[in-house]
Protein backbone atom coordinates (compact mmCIF):
# COMPACT_ATOMS: atom_id res chain seq x y z
CA UNK A 1 0.00 0.00 0.00
CA UNK A 2 1.63 2.85 -1.41
CA UNK A 3 3.99 3.97 -4.29
CA UNK A 4 4.91 0.59 -5.23
CA UNK A 5 2.31 -1.64 -4.66
CA UNK A 6 3.13 -5.14 -2.85
CA UNK A 7 0.44 -8.23 -2.80
CA UNK A 8 -0.91 -9.12 -0.05
CA UNK A 9 0.69 -13.11 0.07
CA UNK A 10 3.76 -11.53 -0.22
CA UNK A 11 3.05 -9.66 2.97
CA UNK A 12 2.02 -12.41 5.03
CA UNK A 13 5.46 -14.40 3.39
CA UNK A 14 7.25 -11.58 4.81
CA UNK A 15 6.24 -11.75 8.05
CA UNK A 16 6.18 -15.46 8.58
CA UNK A 17 9.67 -15.11 7.27
CA UNK A 18 10.31 -12.11 9.91
CA UNK A 19 8.91 -13.53 13.01
CA UNK A 20 8.83 -17.44 12.36
CA UNK A 21 12.05 -17.37 9.81
CA UNK A 22 9.78 -19.15 7.73
CA UNK A 23 12.20 -19.12 4.66
CA UNK A 24 10.74 -17.07 1.17
CA UNK A 25 9.98 -18.67 -1.90
CA UNK A 26 12.18 -18.89 -4.33
CA UNK A 27 12.04 -16.06 -7.31
CA UNK A 28 10.72 -13.74 -4.15
CA UNK A 29 11.26 -9.90 -5.15
CA UNK A 30 14.19 -9.06 -3.43
CA UNK A 31 13.03 -5.70 -2.70
CA UNK A 32 9.77 -6.87 -0.97
CA UNK A 33 10.99 -7.75 2.46
CA UNK A 34 13.18 -4.73 3.27
CA UNK A 35 9.89 -2.56 1.66
CA UNK A 36 7.25 -4.70 4.15
CA UNK A 37 9.62 -5.31 6.87
CA UNK A 38 11.59 -1.79 7.27
CA UNK A 39 9.73 0.86 6.28
CA UNK A 40 5.55 -0.28 5.62
CA UNK A 41 4.90 -2.45 8.95
CA UNK A 42 6.60 0.27 11.22
CA UNK A 43 4.69 3.31 9.44
CA UNK A 44 1.04 1.65 9.69
CA UNK A 45 2.18 0.28 13.58
CA UNK A 46 3.57 3.96 14.24
CA UNK A 47 0.58 5.57 13.17
CA UNK A 48 -1.83 3.32 14.58
CA UNK A 49 -0.02 4.10 17.85
CA UNK A 50 0.07 7.68 18.19
CA UNK A 51 -3.65 7.98 16.64
CA UNK A 52 -4.84 5.60 19.66
CA UNK A 53 -2.87 7.61 22.18
CA UNK A 54 -3.92 11.23 20.69
CA UNK A 55 -7.88 9.69 20.67
CA UNK A 56 -7.13 8.56 24.40
CA UNK A 57 -5.77 11.21 25.53
CA UNK A 58 -8.21 13.71 24.06
CA UNK A 59 -11.16 11.72 25.61
CA UNK A 60 -9.22 12.15 28.84
CA UNK A 61 -8.72 16.08 28.54
CA UNK A 62 -12.56 16.22 27.54
CA UNK A 63 -13.78 14.58 30.69
CA UNK A 64 -10.94 16.48 33.37
CA UNK A 65 -11.60 19.58 31.98
CA UNK A 66 -15.68 18.65 31.79
CA UNK A 67 -15.33 20.41 28.08
CA UNK A 68 -16.74 18.68 24.90
CA UNK A 69 -14.43 20.44 22.87
CA UNK A 70 -11.48 20.56 24.69
CA UNK A 71 -8.49 18.44 23.30
CA UNK A 72 -4.97 17.45 24.82
CA UNK A 73 -3.30 20.07 22.51
CA UNK A 74 -5.14 22.69 24.26
CA UNK A 75 -2.73 22.93 27.29
CA UNK A 76 0.59 23.58 25.93
CA UNK A 77 1.71 20.22 25.36
CA UNK A 78 1.89 20.19 21.46
CA UNK A 79 3.22 24.18 21.07
CA UNK A 80 5.96 22.72 23.67
CA UNK A 81 7.05 19.87 22.19
CA UNK A 82 6.78 21.67 18.67
CA UNK A 83 8.77 24.66 19.86
CA UNK A 84 11.52 22.12 21.17
CA UNK A 85 11.27 20.34 18.02
CA UNK A 86 11.60 23.51 16.10
CA UNK A 87 14.82 25.03 17.96
CA UNK A 88 16.70 21.45 17.87
CA UNK A 89 15.92 21.59 14.06
CA UNK A 90 17.65 24.95 13.73
CA UNK A 91 20.22 24.16 15.78
CA UNK A 92 21.09 21.12 14.02
CA UNK A 93 19.69 17.71 15.29
CA UNK A 94 16.90 17.30 13.14
CA UNK A 95 17.53 13.87 12.06
CA UNK A 96 18.42 12.65 15.80
CA UNK A 97 16.33 10.07 16.61
CA UNK A 98 17.47 10.49 20.91
CA UNK A 99 17.89 13.78 21.24
CA UNK A 100 15.05 15.40 19.48
CA UNK A 101 12.17 13.25 21.09
CA UNK A 102 13.60 13.97 24.38
CA UNK A 103 13.92 17.29 24.29
CA UNK A 104 10.62 18.00 22.56
CA UNK A 105 9.09 15.85 25.34
CA UNK A 106 10.95 17.91 28.03
CA UNK A 107 9.18 21.17 26.77
CA UNK A 108 6.06 19.72 26.31
CA UNK A 109 6.29 18.73 30.10
CA UNK A 110 7.61 22.41 30.85
CA UNK A 111 4.63 24.09 28.78
CA UNK A 112 2.27 22.47 30.89
CA UNK A 113 3.73 22.91 34.02
CA UNK A 114 3.82 26.54 33.82
CA UNK A 115 0.21 26.40 32.25
CA UNK A 116 -0.94 24.67 35.47
CA UNK A 117 1.53 26.67 37.63
CA UNK A 118 0.15 29.99 36.31
CA UNK A 119 -3.35 29.06 36.67
CA UNK A 120 -3.41 28.21 40.50
CA UNK A 121 -1.01 30.92 41.25
CA UNK A 122 -4.31 33.01 40.05
CA UNK A 123 -6.71 30.81 41.00
CA UNK A 124 -6.21 28.80 43.82
CA UNK A 125 -9.23 26.59 43.47
CA UNK A 126 -7.41 25.55 39.97
CA UNK A 127 -10.91 25.32 37.90
CA UNK A 128 -11.50 24.01 34.78
CA UNK A 129 -12.12 27.76 33.04
CA UNK A 130 -8.46 29.11 34.31
CA UNK A 131 -6.64 26.08 33.05
CA UNK A 132 -8.19 26.22 29.51
CA UNK A 133 -7.84 29.76 29.26
CA UNK A 134 -4.14 29.66 30.15
CA UNK A 135 -3.90 26.64 27.93
CA UNK A 136 -4.97 28.67 24.88
CA UNK A 137 -3.11 32.01 25.56
CA UNK A 138 0.19 29.91 26.16
CA UNK A 139 -0.67 27.87 22.97
CA UNK A 140 -0.74 30.60 20.60
CA UNK A 141 2.20 32.43 21.92
CA UNK A 142 4.32 29.39 21.44
CA UNK A 143 2.97 28.92 18.33
CA UNK A 144 3.40 32.24 17.05
CA UNK A 145 7.19 31.66 18.33
CA UNK A 146 7.25 28.79 16.19
CA UNK A 147 6.03 30.55 13.09
CA UNK A 148 8.57 33.18 13.72
CA UNK A 149 11.83 30.76 13.85
CA UNK A 150 10.66 29.70 10.98
CA UNK A 151 10.14 32.48 9.04
CA UNK A 152 13.36 34.20 10.01
CA UNK A 153 15.37 30.63 9.53
CA UNK A 154 14.18 30.14 5.81
CA UNK A 155 16.72 27.24 5.35
CA UNK A 156 14.43 24.89 7.61
CA UNK A 157 11.19 26.52 6.82
CA UNK A 158 10.29 22.86 4.59
CA UNK A 159 11.13 20.51 7.43
CA UNK A 160 9.24 23.00 10.49
CA UNK A 161 6.52 23.29 8.23
CA UNK A 162 6.69 18.95 7.76
CA UNK A 163 7.17 18.80 11.35
CA UNK A 164 4.10 21.58 12.17
CA UNK A 165 1.84 19.18 10.57
CA UNK A 166 2.91 15.85 11.56
CA UNK A 167 4.39 12.72 9.30
CA UNK A 168 4.68 9.50 9.26
CA UNK A 169 7.01 8.79 6.26
CA UNK A 170 10.99 7.33 6.64
CA UNK A 171 10.22 6.20 10.56
CA UNK A 172 12.03 3.44 11.76
CA UNK A 173 11.67 0.42 14.50
CA UNK A 174 13.48 2.24 16.81
CA UNK A 175 11.03 5.18 16.99
CA UNK A 176 8.22 2.74 17.10
CA UNK A 177 9.59 0.93 20.21
CA UNK A 178 9.21 3.46 22.40
CA UNK A 179 5.68 4.96 21.37
CA UNK A 180 4.83 1.16 21.42
CA UNK A 181 6.02 0.96 25.33
CA UNK A 182 4.62 4.50 26.33
CA UNK A 183 0.82 4.47 24.56
CA UNK A 184 -0.12 1.13 26.27
CA UNK A 185 0.99 1.64 29.49
CA UNK A 186 -0.64 5.52 29.36
CA UNK A 187 -3.83 3.70 28.47
CA UNK A 188 -3.42 1.17 31.25
CA UNK A 189 -3.04 3.95 33.83
CA UNK A 190 -6.29 5.54 32.57
CA UNK A 191 -8.38 2.62 32.20
CA UNK A 192 -7.71 2.49 36.37
CA UNK A 193 -9.11 5.85 36.97
CA UNK A 194 -12.56 5.62 34.27
CA UNK A 195 -14.42 5.48 37.54
CA UNK A 196 -12.96 9.23 38.38
CA UNK A 197 -13.29 10.61 35.14
CA UNK A 198 -16.93 9.36 34.93
CA UNK A 199 -17.67 11.85 38.33
CA UNK A 200 -15.53 14.21 37.37
CA UNK A 201 -17.04 14.80 33.63
CA UNK A 202 -20.42 16.05 36.26
CA UNK A 203 -18.12 19.15 37.60
CA UNK A 204 -15.70 19.39 40.35
CA UNK A 205 -17.51 20.00 43.37
CA UNK A 206 -19.47 17.33 42.72
CA UNK A 207 -16.74 14.42 42.12
CA UNK A 208 -15.17 15.98 45.66
CA UNK A 209 -18.34 15.27 47.28
CA UNK A 210 -18.38 11.78 45.90
CA UNK A 211 -14.92 10.97 47.70
CA UNK A 212 -13.11 11.53 44.21
CA UNK A 213 -9.20 13.23 45.94
CA UNK A 214 -9.52 16.31 43.03
CA UNK A 215 -6.47 17.84 42.96
CA UNK A 216 -4.47 14.85 43.01
CA UNK A 217 -6.51 12.57 40.66
CA UNK A 218 -6.49 15.95 38.33
CA UNK A 219 -2.40 16.25 38.42
CA UNK A 220 -2.03 12.38 38.12
CA UNK A 221 -4.37 13.33 34.97
CA UNK A 222 -2.98 15.98 33.21
CA UNK A 223 0.80 14.48 34.22
CA UNK A 224 -0.25 11.13 32.16
CA UNK A 225 -1.74 12.79 29.71
CA UNK A 226 0.84 15.16 28.58
CA UNK A 227 3.19 12.22 28.88
CA UNK A 228 1.18 10.84 26.45
CA UNK A 229 0.65 13.72 24.27
CA UNK A 230 4.38 14.63 24.21
CA UNK A 231 5.07 10.67 23.65
CA UNK A 232 3.20 11.03 20.29
CA UNK A 233 3.83 14.73 18.79
CA UNK A 234 7.80 14.09 19.39
CA UNK A 235 7.83 11.20 17.22
CA UNK A 236 5.09 12.04 14.45
CA UNK A 237 4.98 16.13 14.96
CA UNK A 238 1.92 17.62 15.22
CA UNK A 239 -1.21 16.00 14.05
CA UNK A 240 -4.17 17.43 15.02
CA UNK A 241 -8.83 16.87 15.25
CA UNK A 242 -7.98 12.83 15.98
CA UNK A 243 -7.61 13.40 19.45
CA UNK A 244 -11.21 15.76 19.20
CA UNK A 245 -13.50 13.95 17.00
CA UNK A 246 -12.52 10.07 18.27
CA UNK A 247 -14.02 10.42 21.87
CA UNK A 248 -16.84 12.12 20.54
CA UNK A 249 -17.92 9.77 17.74
CA UNK A 250 -16.97 6.82 20.33
CA UNK A 251 -19.58 8.43 22.66
CA UNK A 252 -21.99 8.98 20.39
CA UNK A 253 -22.79 5.21 19.60
CA UNK A 254 -20.88 3.52 23.10
CA UNK A 255 -21.92 5.73 25.65
CA UNK A 256 -19.73 8.23 27.83
CA UNK A 257 -18.53 5.27 30.09
CA UNK A 258 -14.93 6.03 30.23
CA UNK A 259 -14.83 2.06 30.66
CA UNK A 260 -15.38 1.51 27.24
CA UNK A 261 -14.32 4.87 26.16
CA UNK A 262 -11.14 4.71 26.43
CA UNK A 263 -10.39 1.20 24.64
CA UNK A 264 -13.02 1.96 21.77
CA UNK A 265 -11.17 5.40 21.65
CA UNK A 266 -8.00 3.68 20.77
CA UNK A 267 -9.30 1.29 18.44
CA UNK A 268 -11.24 4.03 16.55
CA UNK A 269 -8.31 6.99 16.80
CA UNK A 270 -5.86 4.41 15.53
CA UNK A 271 -8.04 3.32 12.72
CA UNK A 272 -8.80 6.56 11.00
CA UNK A 273 -4.80 7.63 11.83
CA UNK A 274 -3.85 4.16 10.04
CA UNK A 275 -6.29 5.24 6.92
CA UNK A 276 -5.83 8.90 7.20
CA UNK A 277 -1.88 7.96 6.63
CA UNK A 278 -3.26 5.70 3.72
CA UNK A 279 -5.07 9.12 2.43
CA UNK A 280 -1.57 11.05 2.67
CA UNK A 281 0.52 8.43 1.00
CA UNK A 282 -1.49 6.96 -2.02
CA UNK A 283 -4.30 9.72 -3.40
CA UNK A 284 -1.37 12.36 -4.51
CA UNK A 285 1.38 9.28 -4.97
CA UNK A 286 4.29 9.87 -5.18
CA UNK A 287 4.58 13.17 -3.26
CA UNK A 288 2.92 13.17 0.10
CA UNK A 289 0.47 15.32 1.92
CA UNK A 290 1.04 16.06 5.54
CA UNK A 291 -1.08 13.87 7.00
CA UNK A 292 -2.17 16.62 9.64
CA UNK A 293 -3.25 18.36 6.54
CA UNK A 294 -5.87 15.03 6.17
CA UNK A 295 -7.05 14.60 9.59
CA UNK A 296 -8.05 18.57 9.93
CA UNK A 297 -10.26 18.25 6.09
CA UNK A 298 -12.03 15.92 7.84
CA UNK A 299 -11.76 17.22 11.33
CA UNK A 300 -12.57 20.64 10.84
CA UNK A 301 -16.34 19.83 8.98
CA UNK A 302 -16.50 17.75 12.07
CA UNK A 303 -15.86 20.17 14.71
CA UNK A 304 -18.44 22.91 13.60
CA UNK A 305 -21.00 19.79 13.53
CA UNK A 306 -20.01 19.35 17.64
CA UNK A 307 -19.98 22.85 18.16
CA UNK A 308 -23.44 23.13 16.76
CA UNK A 309 -24.91 20.00 18.88
CA UNK A 310 -24.20 20.87 21.50
CA UNK A 311 -24.98 24.48 21.40
CA UNK A 312 -28.79 23.22 20.69
CA UNK A 313 -28.30 21.08 23.88
CA UNK A 314 -27.43 24.22 26.14
CA UNK A 315 -31.23 25.26 25.39
CA UNK B 1 -24.18 13.25 65.12
CA UNK B 2 -23.29 16.29 63.13
CA UNK B 3 -21.29 18.81 65.68
CA UNK B 4 -19.51 22.39 64.44
CA UNK B 5 -18.03 24.41 67.30
CA UNK B 6 -16.19 27.28 66.59
CA UNK B 7 -16.64 26.59 62.44
CA UNK B 8 -15.28 29.65 60.70
CA UNK B 9 -14.41 29.33 56.60
CA UNK B 10 -14.11 31.62 53.57
CA UNK B 11 -12.02 31.81 50.48
CA UNK B 12 -8.44 33.00 50.65
CA UNK B 13 -8.10 35.05 53.83
CA UNK B 14 -11.56 36.36 53.88
CA UNK B 15 -13.79 35.03 56.02
CA UNK B 16 -17.48 34.40 54.72
CA UNK B 17 -18.95 32.01 57.71
CA UNK B 18 -17.76 33.30 61.12
CA UNK B 19 -17.89 31.17 64.38
CA UNK B 20 -21.00 29.08 63.73
CA UNK B 21 -22.13 26.57 66.32
CA UNK B 22 -24.38 23.31 65.09
CA UNK B 23 -25.47 20.78 66.94
CA UNK B 24 -27.51 18.18 65.10
CA UNK B 25 -28.87 14.68 66.98
CA UNK B 26 -29.64 11.47 64.89
CA UNK B 27 -33.32 11.63 62.99
CA UNK B 28 -33.31 15.33 63.21
CA UNK B 29 -33.96 17.83 60.17
CA UNK B 30 -32.16 21.23 60.49
CA UNK B 31 -33.00 24.21 57.94
CA UNK B 32 -30.40 26.91 57.49
CA UNK B 33 -31.90 30.57 56.92
CA UNK B 34 -30.74 33.79 55.52
CA UNK B 35 -30.75 36.55 52.68
CA UNK B 36 -28.61 35.81 49.88
CA UNK B 37 -24.76 36.16 50.38
CA UNK B 38 -25.03 35.58 54.00
CA UNK B 39 -22.77 32.74 53.53
CA UNK B 40 -25.30 28.89 53.59
CA UNK B 41 -23.32 27.72 50.57
CA UNK B 42 -20.02 28.34 51.87
CA UNK B 43 -20.82 26.62 55.66
CA UNK B 44 -22.29 23.75 53.68
CA UNK B 45 -19.26 22.93 51.58
CA UNK B 46 -17.29 23.58 54.62
CA UNK B 47 -19.52 20.84 56.63
CA UNK B 48 -18.81 18.61 53.35
CA UNK B 49 -15.01 18.67 54.06
CA UNK B 50 -14.81 20.78 50.51
CA UNK B 51 -13.48 23.82 52.03
CA UNK B 52 -10.62 24.60 54.21
CA UNK B 53 -12.16 25.61 57.94
CA UNK B 54 -11.28 26.66 61.55
CA UNK B 55 -12.85 25.07 64.60
CA UNK B 56 -13.86 21.49 64.26
CA UNK B 57 -16.96 19.39 62.31
CA UNK B 58 -17.49 16.24 63.62
CA UNK B 59 -19.91 13.90 61.12
CA UNK B 60 -21.11 10.61 62.45
CA UNK B 61 -17.91 10.05 64.51
CA UNK B 62 -15.57 11.22 62.29
CA UNK B 63 -13.07 14.21 62.69
CA UNK B 64 -13.97 16.01 59.07
CA UNK B 65 -10.25 17.03 59.07
CA UNK B 66 -8.79 13.96 59.09
CA UNK B 67 -10.67 12.56 57.43
CA UNK B 68 -9.51 11.19 53.31
CA UNK B 69 -12.42 12.40 50.97
CA UNK B 70 -13.48 8.85 50.29
CA UNK B 71 -14.33 8.41 54.29
CA UNK B 72 -16.09 11.93 54.72
CA UNK B 73 -17.60 11.15 51.32
CA UNK B 74 -19.35 7.83 53.09
CA UNK B 75 -20.29 10.02 56.05
CA UNK B 76 -21.42 13.09 54.95
CA UNK B 77 -23.39 13.31 51.21
CA UNK B 78 -23.90 17.16 49.30
CA UNK B 79 -25.82 17.72 46.90
CA UNK B 80 -25.49 21.34 45.31
CA UNK B 81 -27.70 23.27 43.78
CA UNK B 82 -25.83 23.85 40.36
CA UNK B 83 -25.54 20.08 39.13
CA UNK B 84 -25.51 19.92 35.39
CA UNK B 85 -25.36 16.91 32.96
CA UNK B 86 -22.73 17.46 30.17
CA UNK B 87 -21.97 14.11 28.88
CA UNK B 88 -24.80 11.39 28.03
CA UNK B 89 -24.68 8.81 31.15
CA UNK B 90 -27.67 6.93 31.80
CA UNK B 91 -29.48 7.22 34.78
CA UNK B 92 -28.63 4.06 36.07
CA UNK B 93 -24.81 4.36 35.67
CA UNK B 94 -25.66 8.40 37.04
CA UNK B 95 -26.82 6.69 40.71
CA UNK B 96 -23.88 4.27 39.96
CA UNK B 97 -21.75 6.99 40.55
CA UNK B 98 -22.81 7.42 44.33
CA UNK B 99 -21.51 4.10 45.24
CA UNK B 100 -17.95 5.28 44.47
CA UNK B 101 -16.59 6.09 48.13
CA UNK B 102 -17.80 2.75 49.23
CA UNK B 103 -16.24 0.52 46.10
CA UNK B 104 -12.33 0.07 46.08
CA UNK B 105 -10.17 1.66 43.22
CA UNK B 106 -8.32 0.28 40.02
CA UNK B 107 -8.47 -1.48 36.72
CA UNK B 108 -10.95 -4.46 37.49
CA UNK B 109 -13.10 -2.20 40.51
CA UNK B 110 -16.70 -2.89 39.24
CA UNK B 111 -20.53 -2.68 40.48
CA UNK B 112 -20.96 -5.55 43.31
CA UNK B 113 -24.40 -7.17 43.29
CA UNK B 114 -24.97 -5.19 46.44
CA UNK B 115 -24.30 -2.06 44.94
CA UNK B 116 -26.91 -3.11 42.17
CA UNK B 117 -29.41 -3.65 45.01
CA UNK B 118 -28.88 -0.89 46.71
CA UNK B 119 -29.00 1.66 43.24
CA UNK B 120 -32.14 -0.33 42.12
CA UNK B 121 -33.83 1.22 45.38
CA UNK B 122 -32.95 4.38 45.24
CA UNK B 123 -34.30 4.33 41.66
CA UNK B 124 -37.42 3.09 43.20
CA UNK B 125 -37.85 5.62 45.78
CA UNK B 126 -37.34 8.22 43.67
CA UNK B 127 -39.51 7.15 40.80
CA UNK B 128 -36.95 6.89 38.28
CA UNK B 129 -37.17 2.95 37.73
CA UNK B 130 -38.52 4.09 34.48
CA UNK B 131 -36.28 6.33 33.43
CA UNK B 132 -33.12 3.76 34.35
CA UNK B 133 -31.88 4.00 30.65
CA UNK B 134 -32.38 7.96 29.26
CA UNK B 135 -29.35 9.92 28.87
CA UNK B 136 -29.36 12.36 31.72
CA UNK B 137 -28.54 15.39 29.06
CA UNK B 138 -32.29 14.54 28.19
CA UNK B 139 -34.02 15.22 31.37
CA UNK B 140 -36.16 18.14 32.50
CA UNK B 141 -34.61 19.95 35.21
CA UNK B 142 -36.80 18.33 38.36
CA UNK B 143 -36.11 14.74 36.57
CA UNK B 144 -32.52 15.44 36.92
CA UNK B 145 -32.75 16.82 40.32
CA UNK B 146 -34.55 13.58 41.34
CA UNK B 147 -31.36 11.65 39.96
CA UNK B 148 -29.04 13.35 42.08
CA UNK B 149 -30.58 13.07 44.80
CA UNK B 150 -31.04 9.26 44.37
CA UNK B 151 -27.52 9.43 43.91
CA UNK B 152 -27.01 10.81 47.26
CA UNK B 153 -29.10 8.05 48.63
CA UNK B 154 -26.77 5.49 47.09
CA UNK B 155 -24.24 7.22 48.40
CA UNK B 156 -25.31 5.59 51.89
CA UNK B 157 -24.28 8.81 53.93
CA UNK B 158 -24.96 9.56 57.56
CA UNK B 159 -25.68 13.12 57.05
CA UNK B 160 -27.35 14.08 53.77
CA UNK B 161 -26.24 18.29 52.93
CA UNK B 162 -29.01 19.78 50.51
CA UNK B 163 -28.28 23.22 48.91
CA UNK B 164 -31.71 24.59 47.73
CA UNK B 165 -33.26 21.03 47.06
CA UNK B 166 -36.55 22.17 45.53
CA UNK B 167 -34.96 24.84 42.85
CA UNK B 168 -36.01 23.01 39.96
CA UNK B 169 -39.10 21.04 41.30
CA UNK B 170 -42.96 22.16 40.75
CA UNK B 171 -44.90 21.71 44.17
CA UNK B 172 -46.10 18.72 43.85
CA UNK B 173 -42.55 17.16 43.68
CA UNK B 174 -41.74 19.35 46.52
CA UNK B 175 -44.25 17.97 48.87
CA UNK B 176 -43.16 14.80 47.95
CA UNK B 177 -39.54 15.74 48.72
CA UNK B 178 -39.80 16.86 51.86
CA UNK B 179 -41.97 13.93 52.60
CA UNK B 180 -38.85 11.34 50.82
CA UNK B 181 -36.32 13.40 52.89
CA UNK B 182 -38.58 13.08 56.74
CA UNK B 183 -38.86 9.43 55.74
CA UNK B 184 -35.18 8.61 54.99
CA UNK B 185 -34.42 10.65 58.16
CA UNK B 186 -36.46 7.97 59.85
CA UNK B 187 -34.68 4.85 59.01
CA UNK B 188 -31.68 4.85 61.16
CA UNK B 189 -29.32 7.04 62.75
CA UNK B 190 -29.61 9.76 60.03
CA UNK B 191 -29.89 13.62 59.78
CA UNK B 192 -30.20 16.17 56.95
CA UNK B 193 -29.08 19.98 56.86
CA UNK B 194 -30.76 21.63 54.14
CA UNK B 195 -30.69 25.44 52.89
CA UNK B 196 -34.47 26.18 51.88
CA UNK B 197 -34.96 30.03 50.66
CA UNK B 198 -38.73 29.32 51.23
CA UNK B 199 -39.48 29.71 54.84
CA UNK B 200 -43.06 28.16 54.59
CA UNK B 201 -41.15 25.04 53.36
CA UNK B 202 -38.28 25.53 56.21
CA UNK B 203 -40.34 25.23 58.78
CA UNK B 204 -42.40 21.93 56.96
CA UNK B 205 -39.15 20.45 56.44
CA UNK B 206 -37.10 21.27 59.53
CA UNK B 207 -37.14 20.42 63.65
CA UNK B 208 -34.12 22.83 64.29
CA UNK B 209 -33.34 26.50 62.42
CA UNK B 210 -29.74 27.99 61.83
CA UNK B 211 -30.42 31.58 61.29
CA UNK B 212 -27.80 33.37 59.33
CA UNK B 213 -26.80 36.94 58.73
CA UNK B 214 -24.02 38.25 57.22
CA UNK B 215 -21.90 34.73 57.83
CA UNK B 216 -22.75 34.76 61.90
CA UNK B 217 -25.49 32.52 63.27
CA UNK B 218 -28.10 34.58 64.55
CA UNK B 219 -30.34 31.58 65.91
CA UNK B 220 -29.57 28.07 66.69
CA UNK B 221 -32.08 26.18 67.72
CA UNK B 222 -35.45 24.39 67.74
CA UNK B 223 -37.62 25.34 64.93
CA UNK B 224 -41.03 26.38 67.00
CA UNK B 225 -39.03 28.02 69.54
CA UNK B 226 -37.80 30.86 66.29
CA UNK B 227 -39.05 34.59 67.57
CA UNK B 228 -40.64 35.41 64.18
CA UNK B 229 -39.28 39.30 65.08
CA UNK B 230 -35.60 37.82 64.53
CA UNK B 231 -36.72 37.20 60.75
CA UNK B 232 -37.73 40.47 60.10
CA UNK B 233 -34.07 41.82 61.29
CA UNK B 234 -32.26 39.64 58.98
CA UNK B 235 -34.53 39.92 55.98
CA UNK B 236 -35.32 43.67 56.61
CA UNK B 237 -39.16 43.18 56.12
CA UNK B 238 -41.82 42.47 57.95
CA UNK B 239 -41.98 38.70 57.32
CA UNK B 240 -45.06 38.14 59.07
CA UNK B 241 -47.09 40.91 57.35
CA UNK B 242 -45.77 39.59 53.86
CA UNK B 243 -46.62 35.93 54.89
CA UNK B 244 -50.18 36.86 56.01
CA UNK B 245 -51.15 38.88 53.17
CA UNK B 246 -49.66 36.10 50.68
CA UNK B 247 -51.88 33.15 52.83
CA UNK B 248 -54.90 35.36 53.19
CA UNK B 249 -56.04 34.39 49.39
CA UNK B 250 -56.26 31.06 50.57
CA UNK B 251 -58.76 31.00 53.29
CA UNK B 252 -62.08 30.12 52.62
Amino acid sequence: MGSVSVPPAAIGRVLLNKLFAVPLPDGFPRVYPGLVWSIRIPRVLLSFLTGAGLAVSGAVMQSVLKNPLASSYGLGVSSGAGLGAVVMIIWGFGSSVVMLPVVCLLCGFGAVVFAMIFSQKIDRGLSNNTIILTGMVLSLFLNALMSTLAATNPDYTRLISLWQLGSFSSREWRQVVPVALIVPLCMLFFSCYAREMDLMTFGEEQAAALGVSLKRTKWMLIGAVSLLTGTCVAFVGIIGFVDLIAPHIVRRFFGPLHKTLIPLSAVFGGTFMVVCDLAARTLTSPSEIPIGSITALLGAPFFIYVYWTSRKGEK
Amino acid sequence: MLNAEHLSCGYGEKKIVRDVQIHLHAGERLAILGPNGCGKTTLMRALAGLLPFEGTVTAAGLDMRRASRKQAAQAVALMTQMGSADFGYSVYDTVMMGRYAHQRGGLFAGASAEDRAIVEDCLSQTGLSDLRDQPVTQLSGGQLQRVFLARVFAQQPSIILLDEPTNHLDLQYQVELIALLKRWTSQGSRCIVGVLHDINLALEFADRLLVMQDGCARYEGPADKLDVTLLQEVYGIDVRAWMQKCLSRWAE
